[in-house]
């Protein structure tokens, strides 16, 4: 890969490797995606179900759900890059907001697959009382994936290294999330209600947008931190 | 009177007279003598975004000028943020349950997000602690630092965008909706929390200085531990 390679070939390129490493190693869809099915099915078995309405509790625990595993997808081991890894990365001249876009992306459409793949579980075993339109709903759920995804790529790359990590990423993500999870949960509760969804759209764009910009300009300084 | 102990004299002093203010002030017609906790509630907020913004702009310049002081100056006036913001909550929480029934409502857009922004910046000083490396620490929290500041204006807008349990703005640019002696207290508690936190920062920020001399000095004397061994008399 050239140095003077433009910012999506190495963005792009960097993608590929993240998702050439999770159809080798399988971490995900093999681990992750069971771990976070069993979630979903553990809530009814947790609640009394005749004082319990499960409908109601539908789409927080599909959020709630996809808040916790997302950033189990992003933070993954086989999605970690090693400080040889990253010092390599940083001598072949690979910009680091390309980096940054990459393995955001990366994550983000891994993060997507889970989001969709347990959404039909939710379905089934919640029966919630109306489900959104499809194709706004797979726009939030989008939203959020990449907007968790460049947040949790942010927080991993800052504790890169450390020993308390795996605890670590996940503190700084939670309550900067919040807009996020705001924005798409609220999107789905306008499509059922039939009302506008505009100032919940906004906030997730804007939100994502802000990571996005906030990743690009960190990349070079936290790259010069952490290698 | 040394000089160090200007600052938490006068301090003192402030918070002494502020005292006196918001018990000489009227009681609120519906709130009656419990209005008195916002004089430490609302100073404790304000002052809290401040921290949080003066931890924003020492991460930013750390991150332009790489000048020690600014990652120290962001590091404790991030902890001092930390403070107020628990002491907002904690006096919100011991206001609210005479006056609204409850301690703490989850629905509360400004509660939620206040605890959020306790926890974002709980996890900024625990990364801190995480690294043990002086530059490498200032390093990662710094961009931190800088991320980290959007929970304030999402926590001073929350009342706006959001209409839940929490009043309003008291205090708007079309003006103030409040009683003189109200005010005055109000005021006076803002002025001495400032110097409070001003207190705060420079003693911090002079422990901080004393920290990295002994992180440097040990350093230095293991250093010198290890010499070049005496062959003086061996043949």
């Amino acid at each position: 890969m050239s140095g003077r390679s433009g910012f999506w070939t190495q963005a792009l390129a960097i993608a590929k490797r993240d998702l050439l490493i999770e159809s080798r190693g399988g971490e995900v869809f093999g681990v992750v995606l069971p771990f976070a099915a069993v979630a979903v099915f553990v809530v009814p078995l947790a609640t009394d179900a005749l004082a319990t309405r499960l409908d109601q509790l539908a789409y927080p625990v599909y959020w709630l759900v996809g808040l916790l595993f997302g950033l189990q997808v992003a933070l993954r081991q086989t999605g970690t890059e090693t400080m040889i890894q990253r010092r390599t990365l940083a001598l072949l001249g690979i910009d680091p907001a390309a980096r940054f876009a990459g393995r955001s992306l990366a994550a983000a459409l891994l993060m997507t697959g889970v989001m969709v793949a347990i959404a039909p579980l939710i379905v089934l075993f919640y029966d919630p009382r109306a489900i959104p339109a499809i194709g706004p709903s797979l726009l939030a759920v989008v939203g959020f994936a990449i907007g968790l995804s460049m947040l949790s790529t942010l927080a991993g790359d800052v504790t890169v290294g450390l020993r308390t990590r795996s605890s670590l990423a996940p503190l700084i993500v939670a309550p900067i999330s919040v807009p996020l999870l705001i924005g798409a949960s609220q999107t789905f509760e306008s499509l059922i209600l039939d009302r506008s969804t505009m100032a919940p759209a906004l906030l997730l764009t804007v939100t994502v947008l802000s990571l996005a910009v906030t990743g690009v300009l960190t990349a070079p300084a936290l790259e010069d931190a952490t290698t | 009177m040394t000089k160090r102990m200007v600052l938490p004299t006068l301090s003192a002093a402030a918070i002494a007279y502020a005292l006196w203010l918001a018990l000489d002030s009227s009681p609120d017609v519906f709130q009656g003598d419990f209005v008195r906790i916002m004089y430490v509630h609302v100073p404790s907020s304000w002052l809290a975004f401040l921290a949080f913004g003066v931890t924003a702009l020492g991460s930013a310049l750390w991150l332009w000028r790489k000048t020690i002081v600014w990652d120290r100056i962001a590091e404790a006036s991030a902890e001092i943020g930390v403070i107020f913001t628990a002491l907002a909550i904690l006096t919100g929480a011991i206001w609210g349950e005479p006056v609204w029934g409850t301690y703490w409502d989850w629905g509360d857009a400004r509660m939620a997000s206040t605890a959020l922004m306790l926890f974002v910046y709980l996890g900024y000083l625990a990364l801190r602690r995480a690294t043990p490396d002086p530059v490498a620490r200032a390093k990662r929290s710094s961009i931190l630092g800088l991320i980290a500041v959007v929970q304030v204006p999402l926590v001073y807008f929350s009342v706006s965008f959001w209409r839940t349990l929490h009043q309003g703005m008291t205090v708007r640019p079309d003006g103030i909706q409040m009683d003189g002696s109200m005010v005055a207290a109000l005021l006076g508690g803002l002025a001495a929390f400032t110097l409070l936190y001003l207190a705060l920062m420079v003693e911090r920020v002079r422990l901080a200085r004393i920290e990295d001399a002994n992180t440097l000095s040990d350093g230095v004397a293991a250093g010198t531990a290890i010499t070049a061994p005496d062959l003086d008399g061996i043949s």
